[in-house]
């Protein structure tokens, strides 16, 4: 693959020296691809992203390999130089949202995870349900809620444009 | 586990599928694991959408709930295989003094440090140290009904040198706890599989395909029951499978072995009906 202009030094802005060495020390042997479950269906192809994020060949602001793994790492799981697939696909994704590039789906649940400290949302029905099975209310304090405002504005998540 | 533990039930299942914690909660009883639901906690940045937005956000907010067991002194329990692997993973990066210095300087605003100290556990885990002894002796409706397909699910087992559950080829701890309730396992997966469900709402058409794929074969092995001791995977199969196959979560097995009523569990919540 020839080297692109599309993101010149890519593996610089990626984390540092972890990643750097996660990159440099990928073979390209292909194993992690067979084993990934969205592959098989079309989805993200594991080695070719190793190699893009390597030389630099990816537009971070439009990719949408990147958003088609499922985390499931069995890539990493069965690299056997022991490189972690999953992990770079973490911070390249990490890069692709800090330039506004993020599923829909990802958006919502951040701005929720943002204004509620939860993922997913409580509704009449979790109150009832939580009642029915005599399970403590559920409730993110202010103080805590205030503890969260303080790590995300100090993290990259709180940057993320969410609206 | 005799040191009462923290529970931590995480987003899913108390906001979308509490009956699962009913009967969690139930089979920790019975068995003696002594615990209370972990004070201040929030989401664990769930490792497959939230954490790749913002790695250092998951480290500190994760760090953030370690840092209330430590105070506590206690081990956090967590009944899913996100949960866990998302704080498992945390602990073994906080391992490293820079990392830890890093994230403790994030939080300082918060007035809290994480120092290291508390064990992240898994569901399975403890049943599983708990041991075919301990576990049959509380056995009193034995589930020989059940031909059950086992599922552990991604993040109980990979990546395999920071969880510590089981091996991460051909996995048997979920399988061996089935057959202590007295069920029959009749698929087992050698190289455990994904369930799609990191994909739905993202790629719909491949989180289809994906959950198709693992549950091929099932029916033709005579599976009546899928096992999971996942959340996620759970709503996965539950909702979005086609084939009719009814998915436990491994507490509502334990549960029902104990001699828990259907109605006690809320069996009638789940979308692809299960009869026991």
């Amino acid at each position: 693959m020839r080297r692109s202009k599309l993101e010149p030094g890519l593996d610089d802005k990626l984390g540092g020296a972890m990643v750097r060495f996660e990159l440099w020390r990928c073979h390209q042997c292909g194993q992690c691809t067979p084993v990934c479950p969205s592959r098989r269906h079309g989805g993200i192809q594991t080695r070719e992203v190793m190699l893009r994020a390597h030389v630099g060949a990816i537009d971070l602001a439009a990719d949408r390999q990147i958003w088609q793994c499922t985390m499931c790492n069995s890539c990493s799981e069965r690299c056997q130089l022991g490189v972690d697939p999953a992990h770079v696909i973490t911070l390249l994704r990490e890069e692709a949202a800090a330039r506004g590039n993020l599923p829909q789906h990802f958006r919502e649940e951040a701005k929720l995870f943002i204004s509620s400290g939860m993922s997913f949302p409580r509704t009449g029905l979790t109150r009832k349900m939580r009642k029915e099975f005599g399970l403590e209310d559920l409730s993110v304090t202010d103080e805590t809620m205030e503890e969260l405002r303080h790590i995300l504005k100090a993290t990259r998540l709180g940057r993320v444009k969410v609206e | 586990m005799s040191e009462p533990c923290y529970l931590f039930s995480g987003c899913l299942i108390p906001t979308r599928l509490p009956f699962l914690e009913r009967s969690a909660r139930l089979v920790l009883d019975r068995l003696g694991v002594e615990y209370a639901p972990l004070p201040d906690a929030t989401c664990c940045v769930e490792p497959i959408g939230l954490r790749s937005l913002g790695y250092d956000t998951w480290l500190a907010v994760t760090a953030r709930m370690l840092s209330i067991a430590e105070e506590g002194g206690r081990d956090l329990l967590s009944l899913c295989n996100g949960c866990y692997m998302s704080l498992k993973e945390s602990a073994h990066q906080l391992e490293d003094e820079g990392t830890r210095q890093m994230v403790n300087e994030i939080m300082s605003p918060t007035g809290r440090s994480y120092n290291g100290g508390p064990r992240v556990r898994h569901f399975m885990e403890i049943v599983n140290e708990k041991g075919l002894d301990e576990v049959s002796r509380h056995v009193a409706v034995p589930q020989t009904k059940l031909r059950v397909a086992v599922h552990p699910g991604c993040h109980v087992l990979r990546p395999s040198e920071v969880c510590e559950v089981d091996r991460p080829f051909s996995p048997e701890v979920l399988s061996n706890i089935a057959r202590w309730t007295g069920a029959e396992v009749v698929h087992n997966e050698d190289w455990p599989r994904c369930c799609g469900g990191g994909l739905t709402g993202v790629d719909d058409a491949i989180a289809m395909a994906i959950l198709n794929e693992t549950i091929e074969g099932f029916k033709a092995a005579g599976a009546n029951c899928i096992l999971t001791p996942c959340p996620f995977c759970f709503a996965q199969f539950d909702l979005k499978q086609r084939q009719g196959i009814p998915v436990l979560y491994l507490s509502e097995l334990l549960a029902l072995s104990f001699g828990a009523t259907p109605e006690q569990i809320g069996l009638k919540y789940h979308r692809t009906r299960f009869d026991p």
